[in-house]
């Protein structure tokens, strides 16, 4: 539902440019974008980390620090210049004509204040003659729109689930039914069946109130289901706009076309070498990948698992309720197999890799590695340490897994340095030659993570993973928190690898269509419990459970 | 909640017990004789024997301390010198021999002008300590923040002994602006109660304060760019409603437990500004008794000191669970 072209827009932006001032000089973080906003159109303003999108978004508030940021060139709202405006003019505009919903709706509520009072605020801001009770009531009111009951207004954002909190933060955001939203990646933090939800009811609110919505995301895949129009962009630049489906299915752009090539979707074919920035169009394959024989040799297996957390005794010596975060799992993976476990946060996928990894104590199950038990693995640390050599972790957070004080070299090699006799000399050969073969060179050695973007840092990890040949990797949301091209970049790395080293996966990980792309079996997993497993066509194409019918419905 | 309470309570009662029995044995590892100093120098050695006998110094320690422990809770009788019984309620603190009364009574009689100083100068280290660090950290970089930074690194670079006595003579004897500092009691007289304290509560404060000053700007710039408080302005408030209704609610909690601590120490007297300003409170009784040897007076203070950092430690506990509904009490 495009606007008319004659009406004036809601939002006007011509040629901005944000300008951060910090401790090393100034960055440009955005610069001559211009765009126009029609009353209750929705427009997509795509983009990887640090391409400035963010920046816009803040900018349209008004909302960028003045003591360290310099905002140039013209945004209005309705009509009212926002840069260089007065506070005095800007507080009437903000809440109240134009507002704001954040990506972590835990950070961005207060948590000492109840969310009905909140809501209420937000009212009463640009309601000065309301009463306090008339505010209650419309908080009240906005609240079951967004489907929370009212009778949990008193409750603190930290009582509520993800997808509960972010709608709280919509029906805040509409309350004073805004000409102007900007959602800043509202859905990203969630999971896909309530990423649906929230998507589905800001397009209803906005059709009830009028509003027209910036979206702020890096998903081409929210893009595709909630937009207009698209604005895409690149460090602080637009380099192209159109309507939605013009710009998707003919990208004027080789950058936009990577960017969507990047992300593996349902229809994509899978195991072949995804586009990424700075090869749109990779070489494909020399051989697709063999399907894995059912018969191959058992590498590792859980039966039975079960793993509770606290359930510790009260002062009074009572027994409290234990969470049980794994109830009867078993699975297993064969040599050279890349079994994909997926599910939502919360299911237990994480808790069931940490086992096998023997990081985790299980309450009850057998888990056999080779054939030898080693569920005892968390409490002893010479099999853990026997069982490291054999089974190595890569981690989802790539700033968060390597050690900050420690050079490439020191971080590689230290594996290496536990479990084999090499030395000095031969450990730093080993860790060049591990380097290179993720892409990475040998004059990375005595470089610092904090030198690296995300992508190179999870390349580390995976050569760290790696140093020790070991039989099998488990990888726990990999790609995860990488811009979509970058994932394709590891996830092209780790198909190479894979087929060069004959490698064995268990590959955690909530997105579907990555897991689709990448695994040739899938077990599905909720609230514990193992719902669906078999080959990547069987649950892909012919899902036996409901809940992984449901999961595939939710993709966008 | 109760269970907390009980188990606060639990705790407070552990901490006075070990900390009451440490007192006790440190006290009679030292070398001088409690029942000499009792008896005074002109006692001969069987008057020596006598008074220790009747103080019942003769006792094993374990049984003293257990004598006087039950004392706390149910009272009980002491032997003056000459052997004169002595009655003393619960809580019972002991007798001091050098000062020729109860340690209650002594404790109580000067508590008045502990607890206004106390309260004076935590008013002081409300208003420019915590006040100096939110106007700082609003205005950083400017000259306001400069500018206070500045005064509270001298706050907590001064001495109060130095700056006591310094003032005092500037402020009282040169200029007479303010009065020469001494106790009245609000009762008697309330102008001159005011005026008597206000010196030493400033110089007391204010040398406390800089430490509150630093944490609460620290605390505050970190919470000022907290996701809640753009969201407050995104609503449309003005910079500083949202500080005052987010930012200094989020930077709160560790300004309350450390206030808490402060009150606590206040409370079981501050020597250095007692002697400085010539007031007897209990810091200076405190430490009259230490130099004394009076044991029964030491241990009574160091466990109203301890009593008073248990309980405002819990108390402060409290609070933070109050302003952040996040926080279980455990």
């Amino acid at each position: 539902m495009s606007g008319s072209g004659k009406e004036r827009p809601v939002l006007r932006v011509r040629d901005i440019g944000v300008t951060f001032t910090g401790t090393r000089g100034t960055v440009m973080a955005v610069e001559g974008v211009t765009f126009d906003l029609a009353r209750g159109e929705v427009v997509g303003l795509v983009g990887e980390s640090g391409s400035g999108k963010s920046t816009v978004g803040l900018a349209a508030l008004g909302l960028h620090d003045p003591a360290r940021t310099q905002v140039t060139g013209s945004i209005e709202i309705g009509g009212t210049e926002i840069v260089g405006a007065a506070e005095d003019t800007l507080r009437p505009l903000r809440g109240n004509r134009v507002a704001m919903v954040f990506q972590d709706a835990l950070a961005a509520l207060s948590p000492f204040h109840g969310v009905g009072a909140q809501l209420a605020e937000a009212y009463r801001i640009h309601h000065r003659s309301a009463s306090r009770a008339e505010a209650r009531d419309r908080a009240a009111d906005m609240l079951e729109r967004v489907g929370i009951p009212a009778a949990r207004a008193r409750d603190f954002p930290h009582q509520f689930s993800g997808g509960m909190r972010q709608r709280v933060m919509i029906a805040m955001a509409l309350i004073n039914s805004p000409d102007v939203l900007v959602a800043d990646e509202p859905t990203t933090a969630l999971d896909a069946r309530v990423q649906r939800q929230v998507l589905d009811l800001l397009d209803e609110l906005r059709h009830e109130h009028g509003t027209a919505v910036v979206l702020v995301t890096h998903d081409v895949g929210v893009v595709a289901h909630a937009t207009d129009r698209v604005l895409v962009m690149r460090g602080g630049h637009l380099l192209e706009e159109g309507p939605t489906r013009r710009v998707l299915t003919t990208p004027e752009h080789p950058y936009t076309r990577a960017l969507i090539g990047a992300a593996p979707t349902l229809t994509s074919e899978p195991g072949t070498r995804l586009p990424t920035v700075d090869e749109p169009e990779p070489k494909p394959r020399t051989a697709a990948r063999a399907p894995v024989t059912a018969t191959g040799r058992l590498l590792a297996e859980i039966t039975g698992l079960h793993v509770e957390f606290g359930g510790g005794r009260t002062l009074l010596g009572r027994r409290r309720e234990p969470a049980r975060a794994v109830r009867g799992v078993s699975l297993h993976v064969r040599e050279g197999e890349t079994l994909g476990l997926v599910g939502e946060s919360g299911s237990g996928k994480s808790t069931t890799a940490r086992v096998l990894a023997g990081l985790q104590r299980p309450t009850a199950g057998e888990v056999r590695f080779e054939g030898r038990d080693i569920s005892g693995a968390a409490g002893d640390t010479a099999l853990r340490r026997e069982l490291s050599r054999e089974v190595q972790l890569v981690f989802q957070d790539p700033y968060a897994s390597l050690n900050p004080r420690r050079t490439v070299e020191q971080i590689v090699t230290t594996p290496l340095r536990v479990h084999t006799e090499a030395d000095a000399a031969e450990r730093r050969e080993r860790a060049a030659g591990l380097l290179e073969q993720v892409g990475l060179s040998a004059a990375d050695l005595d470089r610092y993570p904090h030198e690296f973007s995300g992508g190179q840092r999870q390349r580390v990890g995976i050569a760290r993973a790696l140093a020790l040949r070991p039989r099998l990797i488990i990888a726990d949301e990999p790609v995860s928190a990488l811009d979509v091209s970058v994932q394709a970049q590891v996830l092209n790395l780790l198909m190479d690898l894979r087929d060069e080293l004959g490698l064995s996966l268990l590959f955690v990980s909530h997105d579907l269509a990555v897991v689709r792309h990448f695994c040739d079996r899938v077990a599905v997993m909720r609230h514990g419990e193992i719902v669906e497993t078999g080959t990547r066509d069987e649950v892909f194409e012919r899902p036996g459970a409901a809940y992984t019918r449901d999961l595939l419905a939710a993709m966008v | 909640m109760p269970l907390y309470l009980l188990r606060r309570a639990l705790q407070a009662v552990v901490v006075l017990l070990a900390i009451s029995a440490t007192a006790f044995a440190l006290f009679y590892a030292a070398p001088s004789d409690p029942a000499v100093i009792a008896c005074g120098p002109k006692c001969d050695a069987s008057q020596i024997a006598a008074v220790r006998d009747s103080m019942g110094l003769d006792q094993p320690i374990l049984a003293q301390y257990a004598d006087y422990v039950r004392g706390l809770f149910a009272g009980r009788t002491i032997n003056d010198v000459d052997g004169t019984p002595i009655a003393c309620d619960a809580p019972c603190l002991g007798y001091s021999y050098a000062l020729h009364e109860p340690v209650r009574a002594a404790i109580t009689s000067r508590f008045p002008v502990t607890l206004s100083l106390a309260g004076g100068a935590l008013a002081v280290i409300v208003v420019f300590g915590i006040g100096a660090g939110f106007l700082s950290a609003l205005r950083r970089g400017r000259l306001t923040d400069r500018l206070l930074s500045g005064f509270t690194l001298v706050g907590a670079s001064v001495q109060i002994y130095f700056l006591g006595y310094a003032l005092q003579y500037l402020l009282v004897y040169r200029t007479g602006w303010f009065a020469l500092p001494g106790y009245t009691s609000p009762g008697d007289d309330i102008g001159a109660w005011v005026a008597g304290l206000l010196l030493p509560c400033l110089v007391l404060g204010f040398v406390n304060a800089a430490v509150f000053a630093r944490l609460s700007r620290a605390q505050m710039l970190e919470v000022m760019h907290e996701g809640y408080v753009r969201t407050a302005r995104g609503k449309g408030l003005s910079p500083l409603r949202a500080h005052l209704k987010y930012t200094s609610r989020g930077a709160a909690a560790p300004l309350v437990q450390l206030l808490g601590l402060e009150v606590g120490a206040l409370l079981g007297g501050a020597f250095i500004t007692e002697t400085v300003f010539g007031l007897s409170g209990v810091g200076k009784l405190a430490v009259d008794a230490v130099v004394q040897n009076d044991l029964p007076t030491v241990v009574g203070t160091v466990l109203l000191a301890a009593f008073f950092v248990v309980v405002f430690v819990a108390l402060a506990d409290l609070v933070v669970a109050w302003l952040d509904p996040r926080v279980r009490l455990a």
